[in-house]
Formats: C-alpha cells, structure tokens, sequence
C-alpha cells in the first residue's frame, strides 16, 4: 500500500504539472482541447491524491509501523479514531491533508464552472494547479508521508495526548478548509486580472467560496480555543501562540473583505482595495501555514518543526511577486470612480470597519513576528505574548463593536445624523442603562463595563432591526407577524444572516468579557476528607479515583462541590499515563453553567502521602463565547443559502459583460 | 434618509414639533451618559497588578520555560512551572521584592521569560507601531472620505439617487414609512 501511494504521489505531481502548463498554454493559444485536457488533469489529480489518502489512512490502520510516518503518529493501541486523525496529526500527513481539500475545491469549482465564467476558467485552473503542484512537490521529495524507517519497532511512539481529543480531531480539518478555502477567490481575482475581465463576475462567483471558507475558518479558531479548554489544562482558551495568530490573521482580513465586497457591489468602488484583501487573505493562509510547518516561531505545536521552511518562503515570495505585479499591471484598468454622498452613511461606516479589521490582523501580525525582528536588530530573544496583544486587540474589537452598533442603522450614500439619533436611542438608552446597572452592582472594571455595555447596543439594535422589519412587513403584505418575519429572512437571506452573525459575535464578546474581567482563581493541597472554596462553591476531596484503560492510566480524585452548603454534584480531575511513554496529560474536569464554569485541576499528588494538589478557576459566562459561536455558524449557514434574487442579478451582471464584451 | 435627495416636494421630514420632542427624549440620555461616563471614569478601574499577591504578581510576571508556549508561571500546570512557584514563594519569604525576583529569573532564563517585551529601547517599536500606523491610517481615511466627498457633491451624484419605491397609504405612519421605505430599498438594492 505504501509504494502504491508513493507511485500515485508521484503521477499526481505529474498531472497537476500538466493541469499548469495545458490551461496556461490552452488560454494563450485560445485551444478548448488543451484547456478541456487541463480540466481533466485537475479530476485525475484529485483522484489520485484520493487514492495517497486512502493508502496512507490504510497504514495507519493496520499499524505499518515500518513507515516512519505510523510509527511517529500512532501507535498499536491508539483508538480507531485517532488513527483516521494521526493523518493530519504530523508534518507530511498533513501537507497531504491540505492538498488533498485544495484539489476537492479545485474540482468543485472545475465542476460547477463547466459552463460558467470560460474566459476566466483556464486561468483558474493554472492558479490552483500552480499552488496543488507546490504542495505535490513538498509531499514527494520534502515532507514523505510514506518514508520507511532501515528497521521495524516493535511499536510506535504514539500520538501526542494532547492532540487525543475529539475537538482536536475535528479542529484541524475546519482550520484547513478555511485556509485552503481563500485559495479559490484568489484564483479568480488572479483570472480577473490576467485576463483584464475585472467586472463583477470573479467576486459574485467566488462569494459563497469565501463565506465558506471565512465560516469554517471561523469555526475552526473556536474550535482550537474549546480544545485549549477542555484539553491544555489552564483554564483558558486563546493564548496568543503564535499559531494561533496565524490562523486569526487571515480570517480578519476576510471578514474586511467580505464587508467591503458590499460597497463595490453597490458603487463600484473600491475594486484595487478588494482584489488586495482577497491576495492578502490567500497570501497570509500561506504564511500561516510556513508559521505553523516550518517552526519559524518557536511555539506549542512546534512537534511539526522541519526543513520545509525555505522552500515556504520561496513560495510565498514567488505569490507575492506574481500577485503584486499582475495587480500593478492592471492599476489603470481598476480606476474606479470613488464617490461619497456623506460621511455619516453606511459606506463610510464600512471603511472604517475595515481599517479596523485590516489594522487587527496587521498588529496581530506584527507581535507574532517582532520577536523575529528584535533578534535580528538587537540578537535578543525576546517573547511577545498575551499582555501585548490584549492592550492591541481590545481597543480595536470595541471599536469594531461599536461600528456592529451603528453600521446596520445607518443608511447608504446619505444618512441624516438626525433620523440616526432617532433611531438608536433605544438601543442608545440600553447601552446607558446596562453602564449604570453595572456601576450599581459594584462592576468596578472600565473595559468590562464598557464592552458589555457596547455588546447590549449591539444586540439592541440588531433586533430593533428584525422587529422593524417585521412590523414594515406586515403592514404591507397584511401577514402574521411569524409570516411577515419569515418572509422578510427569507428575501435577504445575506442581510438577515449577516445580523445574526453580530448577534453572535456579540455573544462571543459578553463571554470573553466576563471570563477575563472576573476570573477568580484558587490553589489548594489536600488529604482526604479536606476542602477548599473558590466564590460561592466549597470543593470536598472525597475519594481517589484510578482506572485503567488499555490505551493508559488515569490516577485521578473525586471531589464533592457544594454551593452554600448544598451539593451540586461531583467533579473528576487527574491525570493520563500514557502506555506509550508520553508524558502525562492533564485531564480536568469542567462544572458548567451559563453563569460560569468551575474548571478543576488536579495538578500534583503523593500518592503515598495521600496529598492531592488542586488549582480551581472561576470562569464567568464563558459559555456564551461557545454559544455565540453556533450562532455565527447559523447566521453564515442562512447567509450562504441560495437566494432567487442573487441567481437573477449574477445572470443580469453576466449579461452585462457579455453585452461589454460584444461591444 | 436623505431628505435632501428627494427634492422640493419634502424639504423637511420631521415636523418642528417632533424634533422637539426628539430632542427631549434625547437630553435626558445624553445628560445620563455624561453622568455614567463620569462616574465610570471616577470609580472605574482595569484590574491591575494592585489586585494580586506578590506571589501572583511574580507568577504573572515570568513566562514558563517549559515548552507549553505563552502560559505564564501561574497559570501553566506543569512541573516546572511548579519549582519556579516554590522558588518564588521561598526568595519572596526571603524579603526580595517582586520585581527582584522577576529580574533573577530574567537574569538567569533570558528575555524570552517576559511575557511580554518591557516598553523601553528598541522594544518600543514594538509597542508603539501598530497604534501609530492605525493613527496614520486612519487620519488618511478620513482625508481620503473628505476627497470623495467633495466629488460625491457634483451633480452626477445627485441624480443618480434614484426613486424610492412608491409610498404606502394613509394608515402608515411617518417613521413607519420611513423604515418601510429603508427596508424595501435594501431588499432591493441587496444589502
């Protein structure tokens, strides 16, 4: 299976190659046969790499623990899904992980364009074989999935415990079709460019791509951050590593993106600013993942540190080149006539959306590589961590809640201040009343005030606006308010998504808030029958509690929680001792409500002296920012859905370029 | 809306009376904003360092070295992180002070041990571009707004404004017709 894999690797780099040169020659020679013939190499290389997954999942499954990869990743008693997971679990495999979403993309987009956008679709194709055939080349000769060790061990090392989560299984996946994802708009911007068809054509077809991709992408972060919960054993979920910020980076400039693609739709301006966030986004997935594969940055995940790191950025400067000069090139093309009515208008609101966004993922970007700079300019190595990006980060995200606040009100071209100020006083008077609740309550923290205070304006607004709407509605059509709303949803499905998708960022912000402002925290080293307490809750060590798994050993304690005396139920920290020979994992234990989570540690233990140490944090509201999350995910998934009246405008805007093209 | 855009036939959309009234309703909450601002400046505070024990404080201040990336002293859960707690406690037992104690750990560990780079010399740089290429940033927008906006004024603008949908009857009110009006037009026009 193995040497099947090898040889299918390698005819795959063979047809991808083939997929560059036959659509590139094929657009330049105007021949249908070789741009078909490209077409076709893109469905075989798909296949292809199909067949490498399958060998390799195949290896993994049935322990061939002569490839280095298995033996590396898995080990004989690892559980069925973490060997299917071991695939992504180390460098090449998931190299080949990645190639293998970007190819299914490819095909897709091969597929649904069969008879859409032909002059752009060579050029498509040439763009995503040109970044598939990079990647082949990485797994073929740099990063093999299928290298044999000169000798067999009796077993393998094991996959990092760590990564043994169910969250951890899914979170790479999502991560990946989010980056791999911002392939695909930027192969049409580069079609749109090269081909000097700069009309609306690339974005409207590459618009639910990029929803897509920014959703998952999206999910995937949270996802990393529930698992740094549940899993890392220090009660928090974002750390500021370095990896992390590599897969926040692109998303804030997809988000820009995705917000001021509207205001080209609209006006027609903007064009240069929106072909450059949709090359950044590309452009940054790329570094992020030269961040997380090369081991640039020393960081949590640097188990994937390898040599790939100067053909990385060979690559990376060779896009950079191409996408800059091409988008240069055409600079006398994208002159747009830009035109505001007023300042005070939804136009304006969303520029400074994006300077916000924009000026995030640039700091974001900044401290994750200053390190790198500093040891340049002064040799010092130095640690950029948390307390930078929280001073960065937290003025730009209420800035941006702010404008969630005002931008859905506002009206395009030319908003009176005015009818403005009459139309956010509710949500204005909430804001006021929630600052005031919270200094009555005893809320003595400026930023916690000031967040929840702008997340309620926020929320105010944004079903002031679904009200409103409804009611509008049922005037009209003489509805029912259910009927009016749903009819109301469901004729802009991206509108109405897109509030909701405040709403839950809104929700994420509360939970981020309360979680950092209010932490409370408690260390304890008990006997048996001892306790310790932590805000209303008393933890009673109760029992030690060891079992046995084949997989490994958890030496853990029983503790009774009690709230005011009462008790509400038990909790089970400890620790993992994996049979294969890792270090122990923390495993804690969670009590969550939506007020807060009581999160349990059991840090260190005698077992001989029967001494148990325990570390318990006090984590107010942090469920909502999980909760605000399936709410982004709904609001993305109603965006996404087809809409009758977005197929009747892409099939006049195409008319329209057919009409120009003719003429 | 703009009122402005739909020439001579309604100069004027809110009656002096409403506007009256609006700003009533809205003094009050300014004046309440002024007050919660005020109050909120006064007894508001970030919680600082102020709020930990000179053990948390040291603990908050070093970086674990042990490869768990961006955890500090306190909140990382490994054994190393354990000694460096128990060295802590003993050398502020000792009578040091705790940023003493962060600079021998420092001394002895390196920079990398900060978890983030003090703001002096060339770590400035650090600190201060971010916040200065936004400033810079967003002073050009505004320019850059102000510039089209002088353009927006030319006529071409004005006409291409465009009709609203044709108002709705009797029983609707002025702001109702006006929000039905902003509706109706996103809908149409794709928001």
């Amino acid at each position: 299976m193995a040497d099947f894999g090898t040889l299918c690797l390698f005819i795959a780099l063979a047809t991808s190659g083939w997929a560059v040169i036959a659509s590139f020659n094929g657009w330049r020679a105007r021949s249908g046969e070789l741009i078909l013939s490209a077409e076709r190499a893109v469905y075989a290389t798909w296949g292809l790499v199909f067949l490498v997954v399958v060998s390799l999942e195949y290896c993994l499954f049935t322990d061939q623990l002569d490839l280095e990869y298995v033996a590396s990743y898995s080990n004989r008693a690892l559980p069925m899904p973490y060997k299917f997971s071991a695939l992504w679990a180390g460098q090449a495999g998931s190299i080949l992980f990645w190639l293998f979403i970007l190819l299914t993309y490819a095909t897709i987009v091969v597929l649904l364009n069969r008879r859409r956008n032909r002059p752009l679709m060579p050029l498509v194709v040439t763009t995503l074989s040109v970044v598939s055939t990079f990647f082949l080349v990485l797994v073929n000769f740099m990063a093999r999935p299928f290298l044999r060790l000169a000798f067999t061990p009796v077993d393998g090392n094991g996959m990092n415990p760590q990564l043994q989560n169910p969250f951890m299984a899914i979170h790479p996946p999502c991560l990946y079709t989010g980056y791999v994802g911002l392939t695909v708009p930027f192969a049409f911007a580069m079609a749109a460019l090269a081909t000097g068809q700069l009309g609306e054509t690339w974005f409207r077809t590459t618009r639910r791509f990029t929803i897509l991709s920014w959703f998952v992408l999206g999910t995937g972060i949270l996802l990393g951050g529930w698992w740094a919960y549940v899993e890392l054993g220090w009660g928090g979920y974002w750390a500021w590593d370095p990896v992390e910020n590599a897969s926040l980076i692109p998303w804030l400039t997809a988000t820009a993106f995705l917000h001021s693609v509207m205001i080209e739709e609209r006006k027609k301006m903007l064009r240069v600013w929106n072909l450059s966030l949709v090359i950044m986004s590309f452009l940054l997935s790329i570094l992020g993942t030269f961040i997380t594969r090369s081991g640039v940055i020393s960081s949590v995940h640097s188990f994937t540190k390898s040599e790939i790191g100067p053909v990385f950025a060979g690559f990376l400067g060779f896009s950079v080149l191409v996408s800059v000069g091409l988008l240069l090139y055409r600079l006398p093309d994208l002159k747009s006539d830009n035109r505001l009515d007023s300042f005070v208008s939804r136009e304006s609101t969303f520029l400074f959306n994006n300077l916000l966004l924009v000026g995030a993922a640039f700091a974001v970007l900044w401290g994750t590589l200053f390190p790198i700079l500093s040891e340049a300019v002064r040799g010092v190595k130095i640690t950029v961590g948390a307390p930078f990006f929280n001073q960065v980060a937290v003025p730009i995200a209420l800035g941006l809640v702010t404008l969630a606040g005002i931008c859905p009100v506002i009206a395009w071209r030319r908003a009176s201040p005015r009818k403005l100020l009459e139309k956010i006083q509710i949500s204005f008077w909430a804001l006021i009343g929630t600052a005031a609740a919270l200094l009555v309550a005893g809320v003595r923290d400026l930023y916690a005030i000031v967040a929840f205070s702008l997340a309620v304006f926020v929320i105010t607004t944004t079903a002031l606006e679904f009200y409103w709407g409804t009611r509008a509605r049922q005037k009209v059509t003489g509805q029912s308010a259910g009927g009016a709303f749903l009819s109301l949803v469901d004729r802009n499905k991206r509108r109405y998504g897109g509030f909701v998708v405040h709403l839950g960022f809104m929700l994420i912000v509360i939970g981020v808030t309360g979680s950092m402002a209010f932490k409370q925290e408690a260390t304890a080293t008990l006997q048996r029958g001892e306790s310790f307490s932590l805000g209303r809750f008393t933890m009673r060590f109760e029992e030690v509690e060891n079992r046995d798994t084949p997989n490994y050993e958890f030496l853990g304690a029983r503790l009774a929680i009690l709230d005011g005396g009462r008790q509400v139920g038990t909790l089970e920290p400890g620790q993992n001792f994996y049979k294969a020979g890792q270090d122990p994992s923390t495993e804690v234990d969670i009590r969550s409500t939506l007020r807060e989570d009581l999160y349990l540690i059991l840090t260190g233990f005698d077992p001989q002296a029967g001494v148990y140490t325990f570390k318990a944090y006090l984590n107010p509201l942090i469920n909502w920012i999980w909760i605000g999350g399936a709410v982004l995910i709904l609001g993305s998934w109603f965006a996404m859905l087809p809409d009758l009246r977005d197929r009747k405008r892409e099939a006049e805007a195409r008319l329209r370029e057919m009409e120009l093209h003719a003429a | 809306m703009r009122p402005e855009a739909r020439g001579a036939s309604r100069p004027l959309r809110i009656a002096p009376a409403r506007a009256v009234l609006v700003s009533l309703a809205l003094a009050p909450a300014v004046v309440t904003a002024l007050a919660t601002g005020g109050a909120l400046l006064v007894t508001a505070r970030p919680l600082q360092a102020a709020d930990l024990t000179p053990q948390q404080q040291v603990e908050s201040g070093l970086l674990c070295y042990c490869g768990c990336a961006g955890l500090t002293v306190r909140t990382c859960t490994c054994g190393t992180a354990d000694s460096v707690r128990r060295e802590i406690a003993e050398r502020l037992g000792s009578g040091e002070t705790p940023q003493q104690v962060i600079e021998a750990f420092i001394a002895r560990h390196g920079e990398q041990m900060r978890p983030a780079p003090p703001k002096s010399g060339f770590n400035l740089v650090g600190w201060v571009t971010p916040f200065a290429l936004l400033l810079l940033a967003g002073g050009s927008l505004v320019a850059l707004v102000r510039h089209w906006q002088t353009r927006g004024l030319l006529p071409v603008a004005v006409g291409a404004t465009g009709r609203g949908p044709a108002a709705p009857d009797a029983p609707l009110t002025d702001k109702e017709r006006d929000i039905l009006k902003r509706v109706e037009r996103e809908l149409k026009e794709r928001v």
